[in-house]
């Protein structure tokens, strides 16, 4: 539980981003929508450039473009104006109005006047929903689920008044947090049905940003979780939770309907996925299929003939909060000393932990990680573990510097078996340089 | 070609140094692209690599946006350093100055760069912090220019940034220092960002003619640099609509004659050597640049033999976010492509004129609308190939339509002659690629059951 934090006033190589990059991003995972970015037209602009980076796909996002003018007197035309164009030009079937530090800071009312948007148009089968995300808190993993737990509202509220519908004993909910790749979400809905559960993923980025060839361009997300199965949530009779951030989407479900939820940390290493895998037999009442029986005992097996490698490694690790706890849990498991761990912002989850956290940037990491192995981290932070000599793993967003990063598998026993052999591949490598 | 020596007059577009009384056209809330002022003033001024770069507001503009070009460096890598003040709720409510003045003092200590550029952002903007007061109290304290750059995003697009940012090098470091030594050939390249080393390639062809460059506005500069560019004989302005107007200011302030030029194809490029050679006003230089031009164009043309044969009649849509669409054209059409659609959103009257005397009505042009308007213009020209910047990659890529990246974040140098030759092996190679071939095929047992049908 020691929270720890440099002391310069100045913040150098940041691992941070802005909280509305979270919000654009869980938005992808919605099908045929478009986030709204309230505020001047760079922060969208830089958004859609990251994403793109990242994932090596389009990304769908627009802004109110507002102008100093605009912010001084009616910050609110412009985001009517925007509005009124995004739905009579693309009829998109969400529509999620993020804020910005820049309308945060002006004060401007802007949720009210979605609020009335909705009123007077009287928009009945699509989503309009808004969201506050100042960039002066949080990062990536709360704005992303802070985006998720007011769409959770949304849905909600469209749902509310159709005629209450019977509980099915088969589906559940998933509620995927920020740092899952589209192929670790992929994976886990797999895992999940191979119990013969339905299983409904909000957002579900695996099939919106996993990369495919639909043609005929649209400006809206393409791929992601339909309106309307966001809708049957209600139904399901409990919600996954995954990362300890989407523990508030999944509350919002469970006081609103009563749809029990359970949280995982994370599904990265043997006890993670062995607990996971317990509680799909539990609620399927079936029994494991027998290809997890297998996956295991080749983790298994992969970590004893990795061991070698990773004993007496170290490493830094420098991720959002939960992807670093659920980082740090597997290195554990195979007996990495954890040097310094350290996430760009504090979160409950956090103040829980045994392990001493850093809130900090990449600097941090780089004052850490001289004679250390590994250095895990997004791809800013290449140069500074070469200038500590330490070996760089990418992960996090963004990462652009390495092709398949977004569809790689880092959940489950095969995931985890992915990574145990990818890092212990450079521990190897470092090894065989004799250093 | 272009109108080669300077006129000292304007024309009128965003880009440019414009009378204060013609506004921007302003962007369309909810169908707006394109970055913001505070980013054309980073792309502008992050390429003086030995400088440190603060960013001063919230996480956003610096969290989202470090490390995303392609400007390379020779020596110095502290502008590759993102340093923002990373203001949180408190420093909102109370004011930021104090940790900026903090910030200051902490990276002048810590690094001693020769010069620290801080830049406004919307937040700073809005509540109104004395940003220059702050600079010029820690200039003073700690002997260290601490220049202010106030292109806050919400004060226009990304081109209004570049602009922002030459007015501050010229009002603040440019005639700040001197040479060691000058000579008759001196050279400023204004506009020139180092993208994949491509003014490295630039560099050894002028040498060969007896040219240097003085100072490097901006690709791989020094801070120390770009303060004596008032000691050269020559300005050339690369592609940058936006940083004409600083060529003009320095050529009223300095009588340093400007032209505009481009070394993309290889009448460009020996265009620009000439134009150079000429305004420095040595006639020796010139005719060394007559033999280098004649002799790489030679050799040139029978490099790129094989290739010109499998590029003749290719279509392309050429869409560069306006300012280089001229001179790309004039590449392209070199290697025996024609341009059958080119974005002009960005591009001044004068950028369409140019393209228009290029590539006249044949084309069509773009003016707005992003990518569905590239792939309608694809498909109604039945174009061959996209050349644009990243940001329409992948929408080209999921149509299966083969892509060259032209802008900010490639890796490959297209500049000069041999620039000229990658761009033609590029395209060959992109054409050519099987995954085209691959990628069109459905399954085999999709066409069966098709058949089952
Ligand atoms: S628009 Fe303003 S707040 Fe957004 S990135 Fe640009 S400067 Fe920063």
């Amino acid at each position: 539980m020691p929270i720890k934090s440099a002391t310069k006033p100045v913040s150098v190589n940041p691992l941070k981003v802005g909280q509305p990059l979270g919000g654009v991003l869980a938005l992808q995972g919605m099908y045929r929508s478009m986030p709204l970015l309230h505020g001047a037209q760079g922060c969208s602009a830089f958004s859609k450039a990251l994403l793109t980076r990242h994932f090596r796909e389009p990304i769908a996002v627009q802004t109110s473009a507002l102008q100093e003018m605009d912010v001084i007197f009616d910050a609110d035309r412009n985001l009517e104006e925007a509005l009124d164009h995004i739905w009579s030009k693309h009829h998109p079937d969400v529509i999620g109005v993020i804020s910005t530090a820049l309308t945060e800071v002006a004060g401007v009312d802007f949720q009210s006047r979605v609020k009335a948007f909705k009123r007077e148009r009287a928009l009945k089968d699509s989503l309009l929903f808004s969201v506050s995300l100042p960039d002066f808190h949080g990062s990536l993993e709360t704005g992303y689920s802070s985006t998720v737990e007011s769409l959770m509202d949304a849905v909600l509220g469209l749902a509310r008044g159709k005629s209450p519908k019977k509980r099915r004993r088969t589906q559940v909910n998933l509620l995927p947090a920020s740092y899952l790749t589209a192929g670790d979400v992929m994976e886990i809905k797999d895992i999940i049905a191979s119990f013969g559960l339905e299983v409904i993923s909000l957002p579900d980025i695996s099939t919106s940003l996993s990369g495919h060839l639909l043609t005929g361009f649209s400006p809206l997300t393409r791929g992601g979780t339909p309106l309307d199965s966001a809708c049957q949530m209600l139904e399901s009779s409990c919600t996954i939770a995954i990362g300890a951030s989407m523990e508030r989407p999944a509350r919002r479900l469970t006081h609103a309907a009563g749809i029990p939820y359970h949280l995982f940390d994370g599904l990265s290493g043997l006890a993670a996925s062995d607990a996971f895998i317990h509680f799909l037999q539990k609620i399927s009442r079936e029994p494991a299929p027998v290809r997890f029986r297998w996956q295991r005992e080749n983790l298994l097996d992969s970590m004893l003939d990795a061991h070698f490698y990773y004993s007496g490694a170290s490493a830094v690790v420098a991720l959002e909060p939960d992807h670093m706890l659920s980082t740090a849990a597997w290195l554990e498991e195979m007996g990495v000393e954890l040097k310094r761990l350290i996430t760009p912002c504090s979160t409950p989850a956090l103040l829980k932990t045994e392990r001493e956290v850093w809130i900090g940037d990449l600097d941090d990491a780089e004052e850490s990680a001289q004679g250390v192995d590994l250095w895990i981290s997004n791809s800013h932070g290449r140069k500074g573990a070469a200038r500590a000599g330490a070996s760089f793993i990418p992960a996090g967003l963004p990462v652009y510097d390495e092709l398949g990063a977004h569809t790689s598998v880092s959940v489950g026993y095969r995931g985890t078996m992915e990574w145990v052999n990818k890092v212990g591949n450079v521990l190897l490598a470092e090894r065989g340089k004799g250093g | 070609m272009e109108a080669a020596v300077s006129n000292g007059r304007l024309e009128v577009s965003c880009g440019n140094k414009i009378p204060k009384s013609t506004p921007c056209p302003r962007p369309v809330p909810g169908e707006a692209s394109g970055g913001c002022s505070f980013d054309g003033a980073q792309i502008t001024l992050i390429p003086i690599a030995d400088a440190a770069h603060l960013v001063h507001g919230p996480i956003a503009c610096l969290g989202n946006s470090w490390e995303s070009r392609g400007s390379l460096s020779s020596g110095p890598e502290l502008s590759a350093y993102g340093f923002t003040t990373d203001l949180g709720e408190q420093d909102i409510i109370f004011g930021g100055e104090q940790k900026l003045h903090e910030s200051i003092r902490y990276i002048v200590s810590r690094f001693a760069p020769p010069a620290v550029f801080v830049y406004t952002t919307c937040v700073t903007a809005l509540t109104g912090e004395d940003i220059e007061g702050v600079c010029k109290a820690e200039s003073e304290r700690l002997g260290t220019p601490i220049i202010p750059v106030n292109s806050p995003g919400f004060v226009g697009s990304k081109n209004l940034g570049t602009r922002l940012a030459g007015d501050v090098l010229f009002q603040q470091v440019i005639g700040t220092t001197e040479p060691e030594q000058t000579t008759s050939h001196d050279v400023n390249l204004i506009g020139e960002y180092n993208i994949a080393g491509e003014m490295w390639h630039i560099e050894r062809l002028m040498q060969q003619t007896g040219m240097s460059i003085l100072s490097r506005i901006t690709g791989d500069g020094r801070f120390r640099e770009v303060g004596w560019a008032h000691r050269a004989k020559v300005n050339m302005v690369v592609c940058s609509r936006a940083l004409l107007g600083l060529a003009v200011q320095m050529e009223r302030k300095y009588s340093i004659p400007y032209f505009e030029g481009s070394f993309y194809g290889a009448r460009e490029t020996s265009y620009s050597l000439r134009q150079m050679a000429y305004l420095t006003g040595d006639r020796d230089v010139e005719r060394r640049v007559d033999k280098l031009a004649a002799r790489e164009e030679m050799r040139l043309s029978l490099e790129l033999e094989p290739y010109r044969k499998q590029l003749k009649g290719k279509r392309a849509v050429l869409y560069t976010g306006g300012v280089k669409s001229w001179s790309v054209i004039t590449a392209l059409q070199e290697l025996g492509i024609k341009v059958v659609g080119v974005g002009t959103n960005k591009s001044t009257a004068e950028d369409v004129s140019r393209i228009a005397a290029r590539i006249g009505d044949d084309a069509e042009y773009i003016p707005e609308g992003g990518a569905r308007q590239i792939l309608k213009t694809v498909r109604s020209r039945k174009a061959d190939m996209v050349i644009a910047g990243g940001r329409n990659m992948y929408m080209a890529l999921k149509e299966q339509v083969p892509f060259v990246d032209i802008n900010q974040e490639r890796h490959k140098a297209y500049a000069g002659y041999d620039g000229l030759l990658s761009l033609a092996k590029q395209l060959v190679h992109t054409l050519q690629h099987p995954v085209w071939g691959l990628a069109a095929k459905l399954a085999p047992w999709e066409e069966e059951t098709e058949f089952a049908d």
